[in-house]
């Protein structure tokens, strides 16, 4: 850590023109601006997300043409959902965490700036490295050895460089933060990420030490196969893929707070039922044998509804006491909320079917499983979508396309909702997965994400390019600090950071008060 | 620290929510003000996720050991002379290291350099042990119980040295003039790091060694 401890490169005057000063290159690779590593971030996990369910696509096409059913063992299938989570959901989210959590709380830097430009490379280098290796027959579970090996130490090395980023974004929201800044008012989406990242940071800890225990084991292919199976799998499953959606949570509250110009109610109320979903989605312990079959299992993944449900109250409150300005993010946000609510409800199903099982009920548990790892996926990818095209003036310093993200959120939303509904009802009606129906469903699904992932990366490039650059939306003026440079005068912008942070919402607060910043100027 | 020259003031308690507080400002601060415990918060989350992934191997090497019985370790000898001198050993590197935290908070820098120093040689010695204790042990890589045995002790043993490492740089900043009463965040970092490191290995020593 403690060689991070330098002056970002924000801080630093520019260098001397003349053959010293660096290339276009040099500063993308250089760099330790929060905002230029979050925004490479988002685009590299973008690319990926669309190069991952390409390959699910693949995968679910390569069955139907063998006749056979759709294998959920298979290499291709597994490297492709690890592909969605360690190189699409997680780095997107982590990507606008670290660009937008520094803002939020009022800071010119996130900490440890150099470790974060140090997440980025490492997670951008191994996952082009898991992708060779899945192209050698590798990735997870993958039938070369060498190109398997390969494959489990990249994607250890992807889930080190996340835990590096979410060690920088929750630092950052402890020990940034200006004067009157309590972590009671922290921004919602700070807040979800200081309770998401140690989650990930632990559970993170403990795959990787199964990778490391793979690596060192002298296993053969299908040795290694069964290690990700037995030490690294569950968490792509309840509850630790709930993990996935503890960002979404705030993002949901900050964006309704946002369009409907109003503080959201019972703040604190807020803030436990966030931290509450992230203890549910702790799941380490389901990793030993029968770990997901016994009653704390059911007690996890039926209590995490709760504070889902909570929160879904409190954010229905808010827009039932004013009419949103309506925007392809706020919609977005509420859309994969409800896919999280799908996935709740998977969750829900499957704890009855261990409860009672061969008694009250008889589901299929693996598709109901499946069900919600891909109903949590999916909506963790589009609250990102979603998050992105609302913050764009932030992240990407200029509006998006309304068309373009309109477009990016609803392929999303068709293909993440399709790709969980098949297991879903695959896990009701315990349908086997022979049909060839159901690869054909399972392509498309997969297919629609893809092209999703690609509108998301061309509303992000198209966007940061400036050739969308319309004025702010009327009556959606942003509340929290991060709006503070799009929003105000340079003048504003330092007297609002010099101002004792009096509530959650310092830019609304700074409105409401207009006539003493004119006195003060 | 990163970005101390430009930003805001440490935190203070909070004022009440009214109009006037939400605008008052506040004096301008020192430039170069750091910020208060920035370097204990990023170590506490790493350190978090090193515990993690050690309490994860130390999970599966019960298991397996409970899944082999009798057979686990049958041809090898543990004997518990070494593990107990190395629990021992860490055991006052504890003090050591409390010591050079208490020491630096009271602007004390010759016993903060002399605790410094003898928590260092004792983790060296530590790591000397270890190597005289996987000698002895003759524990093969290539034996079942190999993988799991040096993924727990070497898993371990790569935190300790990681925890040297960091002390050194530490130790270096403090000649530096970087840490004092007035911010002490790099030794007490340091610190968590190695009580952390002390803490896994008495779970090591108990579950591994003790129990065989």
């Amino acid at each position: 850590m403690t060689l991070t401890d330098t002056r970002s490169s924000s801080d630093t005057p520019p260098a001397a023109a003349g053959s010293l000063s660096p290339t276009a290159l040099e500063r993308a690779i250089g760099t330790g601006e929060h905002e230029a590593i979050g925004r490479t971030f988002i685009m590299g996990s973008l690319l990926l997300m669309a190069l991952s369910a390409g390959a699910l696509a693949a995968g679910a096409l390569r069955s139907l043409s063998n006749g056979g059913p759709l294998d959920v063992t298979d290499n291709l299938w597994n490297s492709a959902l690890v592909g969605m989570v360690l190189m699409g959901a997680i780095p997107l989210l982590l990507g606008l965490a670290i660009c937008l959590v520094p803002l939020q709380v009022g800071s010119k830097a996130i900490a440890f700036p150099r470790a974060a430009a140090l997440s980025l490379w490492t997670w951008l280098v191994s996952a082009v490295i898991f992708a060779i290796s899945l192209g050698l027959d590798g990735g997870v579970g993958g039938a070369d050895l060498e190109a398997s090996r390969l494959g489990m130490l990249s994607m250890g090395s992807m889930m080190v460089a996340l835990s590096l980023g979410a060690v920088c974004v929750a630092t950052t929201v402890l020990s940034h933060r200006p004067v009157g800044m309590s972590l009671a008012r922290v921004p919602l989406f700070s807040w979800s990420m200081l309770v998401a990242a140690p989650i990930w940071i632990l559970t993170f800890g403990s795959t990787t030490a199964h990778v490391f225990l793979g690596q060192i084991s002298q296993a053969n292919a299908a040795g290694l196969a069964l290690r990700y199976e037995a030490g690294v799998a569950w968490f792509l499953r309840a509850p630790s893929v709930y993990m996935l959606a503890i960002p979404i949570l705030g993002i949901s509250c900050d964006l309704v707070a946002q369009g409907c110009g109003r503080r959201i109610a019972r703040y604190g109320t807020v803030q436990a039922l966030i931290a509450m979903f992230g203890v549910f989605s702790f799941g380490a312990w389901t990793q030993t044998s029968g770990g997901r079959e016994n009653i704390l299992w059911i007690a996890f993944v039926a209590l995490a509804a709760v504070p889902v449900l909570g929160l879904l109250g409190l954010i229905a409150d808010t827009l039932r006491h004013r009419k949103p300005v309506v925007s392809p993010g706020l919609v977005g946000v509420l859309l994969a909320f409800l896919l999280l609510l799908g996935g709740m409800l998977a969750g829900i199903l499957e704890a009855l079917n261990t409860t009672g099982s061969g008694t009250l009920f008889s589901f299929e548990a693996v598709g109901l499983g499946w069900a919600q790892s891909l109903f949590l996926l999916s909506a963790a990818f589009i609250g990102g979508l979603a998050a992105l095209s609302a913050w764009s003036r932030v992240v990407l310093r200029a509006s998006a396309p309304g068309a373009i993200a309109s477009a990016a959120i609803a392929a999303g939303l068709i293909g993440g909702g399709l790709l969980a509904t098949v297991f879903l009802i695959q896990g009701l009606t315990g349908f086997g997965l022979s049909l060839s129906f159901y690869n054909v469903w399972v392509a498309v699904a997969a297919a629609v994400l893809a092209l999703s992932a690609l509108l998301g990366l061309m509303l992000a490039l198209v966007t940061s390019r400036g050739h969308a650059r319309q004025p702010a939306t009327a009556g959606a003026a942003g509340l929290t600090l991060e709006w503070a440079q799009d929003e105000l005068s340079p003048e504003d912008q330092a007297l609002v950071m010099r101002t004792i942070v009096a509530s959650p919402y310092p830019l609304l607060d700074f409105r409401f008060t207009g006539e003493a910043v004119e006195e003060d100027k | 620290m990163s970005d101390t020259a430009t930003l805001s003031p440490p935190e203070v308690d909070s004022p009440p929510e009214s109009p006037q507080a939400a605008v008052a400002p506040t004096p301008a601060l020192p430039p170069t003000m750091p910020r208060r415990r920035e370097l204990i918060f990023g170590t506490v989350f790493v350190t978090a996720g090193v515990a993690m992934g050690l309490l994860t191997l130390i999970g599966s090497y019960l298991a397996a050991r409970d899944a082999a019985g009798a057979a686990w370790l049958a041809d090898n000898q543990l004997a518990l002379t070494q593990p107990n001198m190395q629990m021992l050993t860490l055991a006052m590197s504890v003090v050591t290291m409390q010591w050079a935290v208490w020491s630096i908070c009271r602007d004390d820098r010759y016993h903060t350099y002399l605790a410094l120093g003898v928590t260092m040689l004792l983790g060296i010695a530590f790591v000397n042990q270890s190597t005289f204790l996987f000698k002895e042990a003759g524990i093969a890589i290539t034996q079942p119980e190999g993988p799991l045995f040096y993924a727990v002790t070497l898993g371990h043993l790569a935190m300790v040295i990681a925890g040297l490492v960091f002390l050194l740089l530490m130790a270096f900043r403090t000649l530096g003039g970087q840490y004092s009463s007035r911010q002490p965040d790099g030794i007490g970092a340091a610190a968590v790091f190695w009580y952390a490191g002390v803490a896994l290995y008495a779970v090591i020593w108990f579950a591994v060694y003790i129990q065989k």
